[in-house]
């Protein structure tokens, strides 16, 4: 096993660490909700698991299990060396200490404040030594996202090592990511120039693409800890930094805009590409549409800068033109997400027979997880209907955890199953990874479905009730996230099994 | 039936048919024929759209168009009052929240059905959520309250009855205590 497979495997293994603690908090909290541990779990505990629950998902699961991957398919398909071992060995650990920091914030100093985090309820709340620790995690999770990008972007648009500095990696990411070499030919008058994006894979293409979103998001969201962290200095050193410096409807469009560049950009885009890389790999065809997917890649990138809106609709100040754009923009994923799906089915189609195997399998039911999810997304995101469905459990059940579990998750799964083999020349027993797959889609859809049933009905995400209401919606519910927890076990057995324990020290070794 | 009701029984029926379609994909894809298409992928060297991926792209905008076309519409009712009947408010109450507490003007507040109703509701220290909720705990509306601005809201009440009020954004650990049961009594209209 070469270093690069070291470190794929590496950052895979802490992901699915993480993807085990998450389940664990998420266990818990199903638990509590349905009124057992009721002593243990109080609301301090609660929702201090609560803000830290998605920072491990997202940044510790998704992230980690993304960076892996790409670390190995983009040197791979692009038949170069990776820009910077040693940066990707650092961004590793940044990573692994930043998510282990950011749980302790809520582990041990109870910070609370939700991953929302609106102004000004982190220093109105909470005391300066659990900001300052919660702002140290999320300021190394984002540095390690930035370096990764750095890594990504070098990798693929340096000709060679020492080709050129940062200002040439970042004048070619932003005219290949935004086709401006194509706009400046059609100033010039040039008929039937061919961008440059187009000498990338459309894989490639994807990877860019979506790391534009992230860079963005990732410089955001750090701007905010940094923002926090001053605030719990000063806190500290007894200064007075009145909260009204920072205005709460402003920092919340900021916010948004800078969130939503993952929520919306850049998981679709990462996903997207994902798929057109592994559907041709694993069907033996060529992508359909391979030209014209390039241009809803794009298209999922602008859109991306313009839909925070649909977070904004229950906020009457906010201006009724805005809100009404985010709906509009918002439609627009439902285009780009439906042209990606249908380049993926029509691959399949035009590939029949097709064998399914366990990475096709999971892909396949991705789809349908983000078809479930995303559909549940599209009706919040509506200025009428959010009226009704703002921040209820519809939103983070249906929408949130539908389209994280079923369709992101299996993904990756996806990509787990199709380049472990590649890695370690070994493939995962196909009869296992059967019931892994069904365990946690079936329990996925359950636990998304009993959630937003009961936001139907009224129960509010981000809310303890104490007098059993829900409790039915819960149960189903939690027998949902059960089974999502027994399809994990199977999967680590599956690992084990295959692969023994000594595939994990290795991955440790230098 | 309220409006989150018939969402529920229209996403269902979504799912249904996207459980079926894969299931029927799935099925066809693995047993069917060798595509008549070229396989070596001579039939994407154009750039543009096929006629297939035209049909599906005219779908989707189609349905987009649709979607907001209907979801803006005077057929649901939070669109009808804050888009197209824009109806002056008959009585106004000014609430305000602080330290996870509501301050009401009165208790219970009492408005007729069918009458346009504004509710204020300032917030002294954080974002916190104004929801209101009938006695089987199925929301009527809400709208955040951002503090430092007026979050303003007309409502028009269709049926007589109690409600409750509760906040709907998280506000700190106390926050699931922020309910004031009863708090309006909505009563046959004028």
């Amino acid at each position: 096993m070469g270093p690069r497979e070291k470190l794929a495997l590496r950052y895979v293994l802490t992901a699915v660490f993480w993807l085990g603690v998450a389940g664990i908090e998420g266990m818990l909290m199903r638990l509590r909700l349905i009124d057992l541990f009721t002593d243990i779990y109080v609301p301090e505990h609660f929702y201090s698991m609560m803000t830290v629950h998605p920072y491990v998902g997202i940044y510790g699961w998704a992230y980690m299990a993304v960076m892996g991957a790409f670390y190995y398919l983009v040197p791979k398909v692009l038949n170069k060396e990776l820009y910077s071992e040693r940066v990707a060995n650092l961004s590793y650990w940044v990573m692994t200490l930043g998510v282990l920091i950011t749980w302790l914030s809520g582990f041990l100093f109870n910070f609370a404040a939700l991953y929302t985090l609106y102004w000004p309820l982190p220093v109105e709340r909470f005391p300066p030594t659990s900001i300052l620790v919660f702002s140290i995690g999320t300021i190394m999770i984002f540095s390690s996202v930035l370096m990764f990008f750095f890594n990504m972007f070098a990798t693929i648009f340096l000709p060679s090592r020492d080709a050129g500095g940062a200002g040439y990696v970042a004048k070619e990411l932003l005219t290949l990511a935004f086709n401006i070499d194509k706009i400046k030919a059609v100033g010039k008058g040039i008929k039937n120039y061919l961008p440059k994006v187009y000498a990338y894979p459309v894989f490639i293409v994807g990877v860019f693409r979506g790391c534009v979103d992230t860079t963005l998001n990732a410089l955001t969201m750090a701007a905010i800890s940094v923002l926090l962290g001053v605030y719990s200095l000063a806190g500290l050193a007894n200064i007075n930094l009145p909260a009204t410096l920072v205005d709460p409807l402003i920092y919340k469009n900021v916010f948004w805009w800078g969130l939503d560049l993952i929520a919306d950009g850049n998981v679709l885009i990462f996903t997207a590409a994902t798929w057109y890389f592994l559907t041709p790999v694993l069907v033996g065809r060529k992508l359909y549409g391979e030209q014209v997917v390039r241009t809803v890649i794009l298209a999922d990138l602008v859109l991306s800068l313009f839909v925070w809106n649909h977070h904004m609709l229950a906020d009457t100040p906010q201006p009724l033109i805005l809100q009404i754009q985010g709906q509009i923009f918002t439609w627009g994923e439902l285009i780009t997400m439906g042209l990606t799906m249908f380049a993926v089915l029509m691959t399949i189609w035009l590939a029949r027979p097709v064998k399914y195997s366990t990475p096709l399998k999971f892909m396949i039911l991705s789809i349908l997880g983000y078809a479930i999810g995303g559909s549940a997304g599209i009706m919040q995101a509506n200025y009428a209907l959010n009226r009704y469905l703002h921040n209820t459990q519809w939103v983070i059940g249906i929408h949130g955890h539908v389209q994280l579990l079923a369709g992101l998750s299996l993904t990756l799964f996806a990509v787990i199953y199709a380049v472990a083999p590649m890695i370690t020349g070994k493939e995962l027993d196909p009869k296992l990874a059967d019931i892994h797959l069904i365990l946690f889609f079936a329990g996925a859809i359950i636990m998304g479905l009993s959630m937003g049933l009961a936001g139907v009905d009224g129960m509010l995400r981000r809310t303890l009730y104490f007098n059993g209401e829900y409790l039915p919606y819960m149960l189903g519910a939690a027998v949902g996230g059960a089974m999502m927890a027994l399809g994990f076990l199977v999967f680590l057995l599956n690992f084990v099994r295959t692969y023994g324990f000594k595939a994990i020290i290795i991955a440790f070794k230098d | 039936m309220y409006i989150q009701q018939v969402v529920e029984m229209f996403y269902l029926t979504l799912v249904a048919i996207y459980i079926v379609f894969i299931i029927s994909f799935i099925y066809v894809t693995s047993r069917g024929k060798p595509s008549k298409m070229a396989t070596d992928g001579g039939e994407e060297e154009h750039r543009g759209m096929d006629k297939a991926e035209k049909t599906w792209f005219a779908i989707l905008i189609t349905i987009a168009i649709i979607g907001n076309a209907l979801l803006l519409s005077p057929l649901i009712p939070s669109a009808n009052m804050a888009l197209w009947t824009k109806a002056e408010p008959m009585q106004t109450y000014t609430i305000t929240i602080e330290d996870y507490q509501f301050h009401l003007p009165e208790k219970p507040m009492r408005v007729a059905a069918g009458v346009p109703v504004e509710f204020v509701v300032l917030s002294n220290d954080v974002t916190y959520g104004f929801g209101v909720f009938r006695e089987d705990g199925s929301l009527v509306f809400q709208m955040q309250v951002v503090p430092g601005y007026e979050n303003k809201i007309v409502w028009i009440f269709d049926e007589p009855g109690v409600y409750t009020i509760r906040s709907t954004e998280y506000s700190g650990p106390e926050h699931s205590s922020m309910v004031v049961y009863d708090a309006i009594v909505v009563e046959e209209g004028g």
